[in-house]
């Protein structure tokens, strides 16, 4: 489905491991905080576009204080993998970030990750951020509808042509023509409107994991023939920023790294950024010991439970799971869902809701069959085999045996 | 010493025994391993602090312990697939008028309950070559498919022997991504996750392929007569001297 035999091959042989050279050597570092000096001080120049919030006053308003921006300042330094002498700069991106516009559009979604971006309650340094960006569109959180909406997309994509950064929240359904998803006065089909809002981006970014894989609605068995971001648009720099919801933490990095040098992060061979998805869950989780220990909860609320021990046979998918949520958790790091006694269920994965999400090994898990009928477990599909093995042998060693023995008879008669 | 009308015919080099029986052994450790790193199936009954105890810990190391084992016999295995001195099992799985022949011919004294017995059984048969070959397949499919799983706790890119071992396995196992998603059935994007159910059903096969593999060695001993089973403990085996061609 979607991509082509080339790209398919090509893909196979390039996957990248997630690392990422965090020294480059003084000459690099040089240079990069030279270019990131030299866009900082051009966008400086500029007027801020519709949002014209100043953000120190805002980051006041909210009861933060400078203190705690350049604490986050120094920590989303470390995060972006850059060295700590970035930190001054990475705090004045931080009071640009409206100067880059950011055009938003929904697809089949539920906007779980505008939701995420706007968390209004007590809103921290990255939310913050995120209200500050010069969000030029974004159809639910603004006034307009209607052909006034689709008005200001076309100025705003005419008007910051090849410099604003497409973000794009939902699967594409491809079905019948992409009839199953339409939009505005027009009816234009997800597809269409997706294809238009890329034509003039500077780099696309799919939020969440509908936009990067297909997600939830590409879920078997599929109705709409949804697909991520990637299969549809072809030749722009794409990055994912898969999860369920994405991380806000995450968002801001690659705007912030966008802001701060006009290029897009290091990605991984999924086109995650490796800073974020070069982390596999189960490496950096507090409930380690416990897995190699061979401790684990065996039903909520059990002995093992109340211990913090590990969730793998409760479905725990952290093993197969690449985010960083289990370094810098979630709501300003606050918790995650391992620390709140819940398994990891892959969000940030491909085909996340029928491989991962089924709260129990997958070894006891139900799998469809290749053939996408019958519901079975690997572990019943395999004793189903070995037992038509054993039957098959056993008519055959009772046959093998009678005939024997006839021939025996014969000999002997 | 063979009995009268008998000759003893030498079927497996030491070697070749040696192989089959770390097999054997390694093949009831990954099962039994496997299977508790897939789904811990016993509790770990030990009142000692989870840093004093390395149930699932050792487990693992055992898995990988065997997944080396059989990397390198299947190495070896590989080797003396075509170069042999002894028998070069390729010779046998070439699909060759003569192999084709004996193929069935063998398949047929199967189904026919040893009514039909039109070929050579003193050498090893091309029925029993291509069966083997299938086991040595799904060896192969284990290796690649673990070691892909294996790579994804060295996320860093990094490892204690060097930053080229985690870049090998990569360059050696990413392809087992696609085909697993293709095998398995994924969405647009294929996923980690279809390598690992693919490791695990081919576990099943293999298990499978076992059960007839011994149910056959002991049924031809049995009525072929001629010690088929003691091929693998002393390497050879008797067949009627008429019948030695
Ligand atoms: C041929 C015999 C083998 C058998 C029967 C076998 C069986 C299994 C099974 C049942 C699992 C559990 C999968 C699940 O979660 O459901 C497993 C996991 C695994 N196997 Fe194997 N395996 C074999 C060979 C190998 C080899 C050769 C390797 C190579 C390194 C390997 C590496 C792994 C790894 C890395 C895992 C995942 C373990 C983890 O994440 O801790 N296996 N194996
Ligand atoms: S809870 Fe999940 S991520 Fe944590 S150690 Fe257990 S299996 Fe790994
Ligand atoms: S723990 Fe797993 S499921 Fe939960 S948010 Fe993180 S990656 Fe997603």
């Amino acid at each position: 489905m979607g991509m082509d035999k080339q790209e398919s091959v090509k893909k196979l042989f390039t996957a990248q491991s997630a690392k990422v050279d965090t020294n480059r050597g003084d000459a690099y570092y040089e240079a990069l905080y030279a270019k990131c000096q030299e866009r900082l001080d051009a966008l400086k120049k500029l007027t801020p576009l519709n949002n014209r919030r100043d953000f120190m006053t805002t980051i006041e308003d909210e009861g933060l204080e400078r203190r705690d921006f350049l604490k986050w300042a120094s920590a989303t330094t470390a995060m972006l993998m850059l060295p700590a002498s970035f930190t001054p700069l990475v705090a004045e991106a931080a009071t640009l970030m409206n100067r880059v516009p950011v055009i938003w559009i929904e697809l089949s979604d539920c906007a779980g990750n505008s939701e995420a971006l706007l968390r209004s309650d007590g809103p921290k340094i990255d939310e913050i951020i995120l209200d500050i960006i010069s969000l030029e569109f974004h159809e639910t959180l603004q006034a307009a509808s209607g052909h006034q909406a689709e008005k200001q997309m076309e100025e705003a994509m005419e008007h910051f042509k090849g410099k604003y950064l497409l973000f794009v929240e939902g699967a594409v359904p491809l079905g019948m023509d992409g009839q199953f998803g339409t939009i505005g006065a027009k009816g234009e089909t997800f597809v269409d409107h997706l294809h238009r809002a890329a034509e003039g981006a500077a780099a696309v970014v799919a939020v969440g994991s509908c936009a990067t894989y297909g997600g939830i609605p590409a879920a078997a068995p599929n109705p709409t023939d949804a697909v991520g971001v990637m299969d549809v648009v072809k030749g722009k720099p794409i990055i994912n920023i898969p999860a369920c919801p994405a991380n806000p933490s995450n968002m801001v990095g690659v705007i912030l790294h966008f802001v701060l040098t006009g290029s897009i992060p290091e990605l991984d061979s999924l086109l995650r950024p490796k800073f974020a998805f070069g982390y596999r869950i189960h490496d950096n989780c507090e409930r380690r010991a416990h897995f190699d220990a061979g401790e684990y909860v065996e039903e909520w609320g059990d002995e093992g439970a109340k211990n913090n021990f590990c969730l793998y046979k409760m479905g725990c998918k952290g093993p197969m799971t690449f985010n960083n949520c289990s370094i810098i958790r979630y709501n300003e790091g606050v918790n995650w869902p391992i620390g709140v006694g819940r398994g990891c269920i892959g969000c940030s994965e491909p085909d996340f809701w029928d491989k991962y999400a089924y709260e129990r090994p997958m070894a006891n898990a139900n799998i469809k069959a290749p053939t996408g009928g019958v519901e079975k477990t690997v572990d019943q599909f395999g004793l189903g085999l070995l037992t038509a093995a054993g039957i098959g042998i056993g008519i055959h060693a009772a046959a093998s045996a009678i005939a024997g023995k006839k021939e025996h008879e014969k000999e002997e008669a | 010493m063979a009995k009268d009308g008998y000759t003893k015919v030498k079927r497996m080099t030491p070697a070749m025994r040696i192989i089959h029986w770390v097999n054997v052994i390694s093949m009831i450790v990954a099962v039994a391993t496997g299977l508790y790193i897939a789904a811990p199936y016993y509790q770990t009954l030990i009142a000692e602090p989870a840093v004093d105890k390395y149930v699932m810990a050792w487990n693992r190391w055992g898995h990988f312990i065997v997944a080396i084992i059989f990397d390198v016999t299947s190495i070896i295995v590989a080797y003396l697939f075509f170069f042999s001195r002894f028998e070069k099992p390729y010779k046998k799985i070439l699909p060759t008028g003569k192999n084709i022949k004996e193929f069935v011919e063998v398949f047929m004294n199967l189904i026919t309950l040893n009514r039909r017995k039109n070929f050579d059984s003193s050498h090893s048969d091309s029925f029993n070559t291509v069966y083997f070959t299938i086991f040595h397949l799904l060896l192969a499919w284990m290796l690649f498919t673990g070691l892909q799983m294996y790579v994804h706790g060295l996320a860093s890119g990094e490892s204690s022997i060097g930053a080229w071992w985690p870049a090998m396995l990569h360059l050696v196992t990413d392809w087992t991504i696609p085909v697993s998603g293709w095998m398995v059935g994924s969405g647009p994007t294929p996923s980690i996750m279809d390598v690992r159910i693919s490791h695990h059903i081919t576990m099943w096969l293999i298990i499978t392929w076992v059960v007839f593999h011994i149910y056959y060695q002991v049924w031809r001993t049995i009525f072929w007569q001629e010690g088929d089973i003691a091929i693998v403990v002393g390497g050879t085996k008797f067949v009627k001297s008429d019948e030695k061609k």
